[in-house]
């Protein structure tokens, strides 16, 4: 099988959605912040309405809503992009050494796999950050070490059933190395599983951050949109609850959708049974 | 008898006949086989004593003794004596070798001449007789006879003295079948108590004729044996070579030529050039012709004659208590196509994973080239072709790529010899070999042409062995036949020995030289294909070779 990915999926209508709105949310996170770089100063007003000056108004401390909903993408696509990368850089490495080397490590790792599956790991999270506070490095650490074992455990089958595969076989007629089946044959087969694999965790990242954001137990001065519903919230009685909590909960929506979708035409992609005629 | 040592003949500065020893017994007839041109002829004439006459830059030098006297340092008076007395000639041409204008009984009796008349045509008649020549015919004159009855009055000539050494030079080329027959008969019953020496290319004529055979080439024996073991086992390359090359009722593989041809050689083997197998010895000294790993078989090979390439020792190969491959023995030699045939889960891959490193040993010894194979330095001369062509290369790598992997993997060459290699190799097994093409993907490809990529990506580490595992079971016939060719060409030019699996005994036969059969892990018999397939006759099911 041998698929050109990203030119599948732009034939399908949710891969294309799901690509724009990614690189929609990807570019304002790159570029927009130099633009709208002001978000701690002070202005005069506060719960000011749109204007020519703030776009979404100002919040409680005449901040620009604008340029912090801005800002809160950068926190959010990099939590999605890191905890993403580095969950599934955890599962490939737990998955295929354990597939590899199987034996009594295999036993070991996958013993912990299962562990951490029962596990209601979203418990552990919240405890832990409200104790750390976590900024934006650390909840991404913290979200990769709680959520690689359902990758690992996938990789892992997959690498046991690649490994068998003759093209593997014929590579070590070659005389190939167990590094070289590893690198130049393994992990390129992987390839698809590893792309689903990060966009599921980094939809999960971007849930996570914002959720503990919400519930207040980030680190305060983090600018996230979840940080942002949280605070705008405890005005729900002002008219700036129009401009201060809808925009961070439409973009966090689109942003999770983004990554729905385009985890959902990979999948189909990937699996031929799911691909139409 | 007659005795040979270091017979050297030249011709203008050139050897053909180079330090050749040569023994022949009373009752025995020693058949000489080598193609046109090794000395074959030379040979006959020089023990003739007809070099010094014929040619005038002919030199001699050695020793042909016929019963203690050297013929080489004969008079011509000496020599005209014994001719036809002691040593007569059955000569090739039969055209050229009698006289047109005098009629077959004078051209008998002419060796007799010093005798009575009456008495020496009495004799010539007598011998006429014998051969089965029409004697009502003996006055007539030779362009009125048949080719068969001319050649039967060239042998009544070479009989009619009695000589003790018979030297028959293709008594027999240009003759169909039957008149072979009756002349090869006849020859038997004449030379029974004489030395003969025959000289031929026509193995079947040597093999139903002479005791002991020897091959020729390039003006040295390469090989000399018992005539049956010597065309069974051949023990030097050129033989098995042309034995290969020439069709026989009982062979069932597919003709086989020689890769060159024939060239003259002054220093070292005459046939390194053309061998599979030669090293760099074989250039710069000539073997002797020494005994070989037979107690009746001379051969003259540094190598000691084909080599075995690949010892299997008492191999086990055991799942938990299941033992898929049990203390199998196997002997696989260089340039040979070894069948394992066997029905499935007869343990034939497994064998075959075991041998390539695929599948750890559970007991016993496997060599190669004598040493014991250990680690991924083997992987240069062993390659294996699997059975599904679409599987064994990634579906990542274009055509380029996966060729080249061996390659880059063993670390060869620069990345621009790496390219030539790929392309040479691709033009081998016949595919293309431009850019296009190279950056294709497996699936793009046809189920042949896949496999025959597998083919090339096997041999561009240019290794000694291949394992062939069902390689083209899921090909159709057509493609089947083009990729066995393929491969059996490749054997021809490079010496490749073919360890193939298949259970398909009808191209077992067309493409073995020897078939193993492969029963719960075991080998339950192996021979010679045409041994092998003679017992599948024999019996009407199939279990005999593919079951108990």
């Amino acid at each position: 099988m041998h698929v050109r990915l990203l030119i599948k999926i732009k034939e399908d209508i949710f891969g294309k959605l799901g690509l724009v709105l990614m690189a929609l949310f990807i570019f304002s996170a790159l570029i927009l912040p130099f633009i709208f770089h002001d978000t701690e100063s002070h202005s005069q007003t506060i719960f000011g309405p749109p204007s020519s000056g703030h776009i979404l108004g100002t919040n409680d401390v005449g901040q620009d809503i604008f340029s912090r909903l801005i800002h809160g993408t950068r926190t959010s696509v990099f939590v999605a992009v890191g905890a993403g990368f580095l969950s599934t850089l955890i599962s490939t490495f737990v998955g295929v050494s354990a597939g590899i080397i199987g034996g009594i490590y295999d036993k070991i790792l996958m013993r912990l796999v299962d562990a951490l599956l029962v596990i209601p790991t979203i418990v552990i999270l919240i405890l832990t950050a409200s104790y750390i506070n976590p900024g934006v490095w650390v909840l991404t650490l913290l979200i990769s070490l709680l959520y690689w074992q359902g990758g690992a455990r996938v990789i892992r089958s997959q690498t046991l059933s690649l490994k068998e595969r003759m093209h593997i076989s014929a590579a070590r007629t070659f005389g190939a190395g167990r590094w070289y089946i590893i690198f130049r044959h393994i992990i390129p087969d992987l390839g698809p599983i590893l792309v689903v694999s990060f966009i599921h965790r980094a939809r999960m990242a971007v849930f996570m951050e914002a959720g503990l954001a919400f519930i207040g137990i980030a680190d305060p001065l983090m600018i996230s949109w979840g940080m942002m519903m949280h605070h705008a919230l405890k005005f729900y009685y002002l008219p700036v609850w129009k401009w201060w909590l809808i925009p961070p909960g439409v973009a966090l929506s689109l942003l999770i959708i983004s990554f729905a979708f385009l985890g959902y035409s990979l999948e189909k992609v990937l699996e031929p049974r799911l691909r139409n005629a | 008898m007659l005795e040979i040592s270091k017979l050297t003949v030249s011709y203008g500065g050139r050897k053909i006949i180079k330090e050749l020893d040569l023994r022949l017994n009373k009752g025995k007839i020693l058949s000489i086989v080598g193609e046109s041109g090794t000395g074959k002829t030379t040979l006959a004439h020089s023990i003739m004593g007809l070099i010094k006459e014929r040619s005038e830059n002919g030199l001699i030098q050695g020793e042909i003794l016929l019963d203690g006297n050297d013929i080489n340092k004969m008079s011509k008076e000496e020599l005209r004596i014994i001719r036809w007395s002691k040593l007569s000639l059955v000569f090739q041409n039969v055209e050229d070798a009698l006289n047109p204008v005098y009629t077959i009984l004078d051209q008998v009796k002419e060796p007799l001449l010093e005798k009575n008349d009456r008495e020496s045509e009495a004799k010539a008649i007598y011998m006429l007789e014998m051969v089965g020549f029409p004697v009502h015919r003996a006055k007539a004159y030779p362009h009125q006879l048949s080719m068969g009855e001319k050649q039967k009055a060239l042998i009544a000539m070479a009989f009619v003295c009695d000589p003790e050494v018979v030297i028959l030079d293709e008594p027999t080329s240009a003759m169909d079948v039957i008149s072979k027959e009756s002349v090869i008969k006849l020859l038997k019953t004449l030379c029974k108590d004489r030395t003969a020496l025959l000289i031929t290319h026509d193995l079947t004529t040597a093999a139903s004729l002479s005791d002991n055979m020897a091959i020729l080439y390039g003006g040295c024996i390469v090989e000399l044996a018992p005539t049956s073991l010597l065309l069974s086992e051949p023990g030097h390359p050129y033989s098995r070579g042309l034995i290969r090359s020439y069709p026989d009722m009982d062979r069932t593989k597919d003709l086989q030529g020689i890769k060159g041809t024939p060239e003259f050689i002054e220093n070292g083997c005459p046939f390194h050039r053309r061998c599979t197998q030669s090293i760099d010895i074989c250039k710069d000294k000539r073997p002797r012709l020494i005994a070989g790993n037979h107690p009746d078989r001379y051969i003259a090979c540094h190598r000691g004659g084909i080599v075995p390439l690949l010892e299997v020792r008492g191999l086990v190969k055991s799942f938990g208590d299941f033992k898929a491959v049990d203390s199998v023995d196997l002997t696989l030699f260089e340039g040979e196509t070894l069948t394992l045939v066997g029905e499935s889960g007869a343990g034939k891959t497994t064998l075959a994973k075991t041998i390539m490193g695929l599948l750890e040993i559970t007991d016993g010894e496997i060599y190669l080239e004598g040493e014991k194979m250990k680690g991924n330095a083997f992987h240069r001369r062993i390659q294996m072709i699997f059975q599904n062509p679409g599987e064994s290369i990634s579906h990542r790598l274009n055509i380029f790529e996966a060729v080249e992997e061996p390659l880059r993997i063993q670390g060869i060459g620069s990345k621009d010899d790496r390219f030539i290699a790929v392309r040479k190799v691709l033009s081998d097994v016949q595919l293309l070999t431009d850019d296009e093409f190279l950056k294709r993907y497996p699936h793009e490809l046809s189920g042949g042409e896949a496999q025959r990529i597998v083919i090339a990506r096997a041999l561009v580490l240019n290794p000694k062995l291949i394992i062939a595992d069902e390689p083209t079971s899921s090909l159709d016939a057509s493609v089947q036949a083009k990729i066995m060719k393929l491969l059996n060409n490749i054997q021809e030019e490079r010496g490749l020995s073919i360890l193939f699996i298949t259970h398909n005994i009808a191209l077992a036969r067309k493409i073995s030289d020897r078939i193993a059969v492969m029963q719960s892990g075991k080998i339950v018999k192996r021979g010679s294909s045409s041994k092998i397939l003679e017992d599948y006759y024999k019996t009407d099911d199939n279990h005999t070779i593919l079951g108990s």
